[in-house]
């Protein structure tokens, strides 16, 4: 029960920030590609 | 199940509020890192009404110099402490963008013996600034990061490098200063003794290109010799940046093996631990854009998000 709580409480921890970084990174990058995003100024 | 519910409730709410708590912090990131932008912006803009040469110091040296100012005076207040903790995130993510501007096409461009300096240059940058590190008594990582820096191309590649081998930030500030520091003398010094010795537009060209470490210094310091020389200073800069790719996976694979003498026998996983996973992100980007995935306007929004997820 504690282990299935623990689990549960550190969804968000258990991916590591490396891959959500490459997750956002390559969601940005398709939709650069798909026009979504087509603007940004720097 | 009732008790599970109501924990699966609790941790939604909790990682909700923990991703509202970083908003201010990520907000101060966005405007230190704009107010960087302005500053390297308004000199710019000043050295051209003014018609002087003033070296082009990029907007990442002056949020860090911002961040530092802000961090050993006021210190960072605890509503944006959450928020400035990710930063790491954004660096990470700002490195995979990043791999847009390099393309492996640019290699191509240039001609035989042309590419063979490259290398060249590659090779003996790499070497002597290794060589110099250990003279000097560098921290190793410092030395790497200037290794990258003086191959390669300053700003960008220190910073790839840094997320790379988990280098501490005050090295990589380092690194970045002392590359600009070197450009901004090169970048008057180059075109006086470019004259001096009445080099050949495509000579001086591909000097500044392969000499010259950070981009916008190079191509600065090519077009005020000539058009001609500005365009070969900037593909000869372009394919030495094409080689970012390897160079940081090289330096991600060396780093994350070492200290690998008590588990030789399972060497493969624990490489594969300690490296840096970003960086295959990276690599991809950079074979999706040399492989025309992405059109040129798109190559350069990636770059604006690349840069604006820097800041």
């Amino acid at each position: 029960m504690s282990a299935e709580i623990s689990t549960k409480k550190n969804w968000f921890t258990t991916i590591s920030l490396d891959a959500w970084a490459v997750t956002l990174a390559l969601l940005l990058a398709l939709l650069v590609r798909l026009g979504v995003i087509s603007k940004v100024a720097w | 199940m009732a008790t599970n519910a109501v924990v699966t409730q609790t941790s939604g709410e909790s990682v909700i509020k923990k991703l509202l708590q970083t908003i201010p912090g990520i907000l101060l990131l966005a405007v230190v890192g704009y107010a960087g932008k302005f500053i390297e912006q308004f000199i710019g803009r000043y050295g051209k009404a003014h018609h002087v040469t003033l070296p082009n110091i990029e907007y990442v040296l002056w949020a860090i110099l911002i961040g530092l100012l802000i961090a050993n005076t006021i210190g960072v207040p605890r509503l944006f402490r959450a928020g400035v903790a990710t930063y790491d995130f954004w660096l990470k993510v700002g490195i995979v963008l990043l791999g847009a501007r390099f393309l492996l096409g640019d290699i191509r461009h240039l001609g035989g013996i042309s590419l063979l300096l490259v290398l060249l240059e590659l090779a003996l940058a790499l070497s002597l600034m290794t060589l110099l590190g250990r003279i000097f008594n560098l921290k190793p990582k410092l030395a790497t990061l200037l290794a990258v820096g003086s191959s390669i191309c300053g700003v960008s590649a220190i910073i790839a490098t840094q997320g790379a081998i988990d280098a501490d930030e005050e090295d990589s500030s380092y690194a970045i200063a002392a590359i600009l520091a070197v450009g901004a003398v090169s970048l008057f010094l180059f075109p006086l003794i470019g004259h001096a010795i009445h080099l050949s537009d495509h000579a001086y060209g591909l000097w500044a290109g392969l000499g010259i470490d950070n981009t916008a210094e190079a191509t600065a310091a090519g077009a005020l010799y000539s058009d001609a020389a500005g365009k070969l200073a900037v593909l000869a800069k372009g394919t030495r940046n094409a080689f970012i790719g390897f160079i940081v996976l090289g330096y991600a694979i060396y780093w994350a093996s070492k200290g690998q003498a008590k588990v030789l026998e399972n060497k493969a996983k624990f490489l594969w631990q300690k490296f840096p996973k970003f960086v295959l992100g990276f690599l991809l980007v950079s074979a999706l854009a040399s492989t025309a995935f992405f059109a040129k306007p798109q190559v350069a929004v990636l770059g604006n998000l690349s840069r604006w997820a820097f800041c």
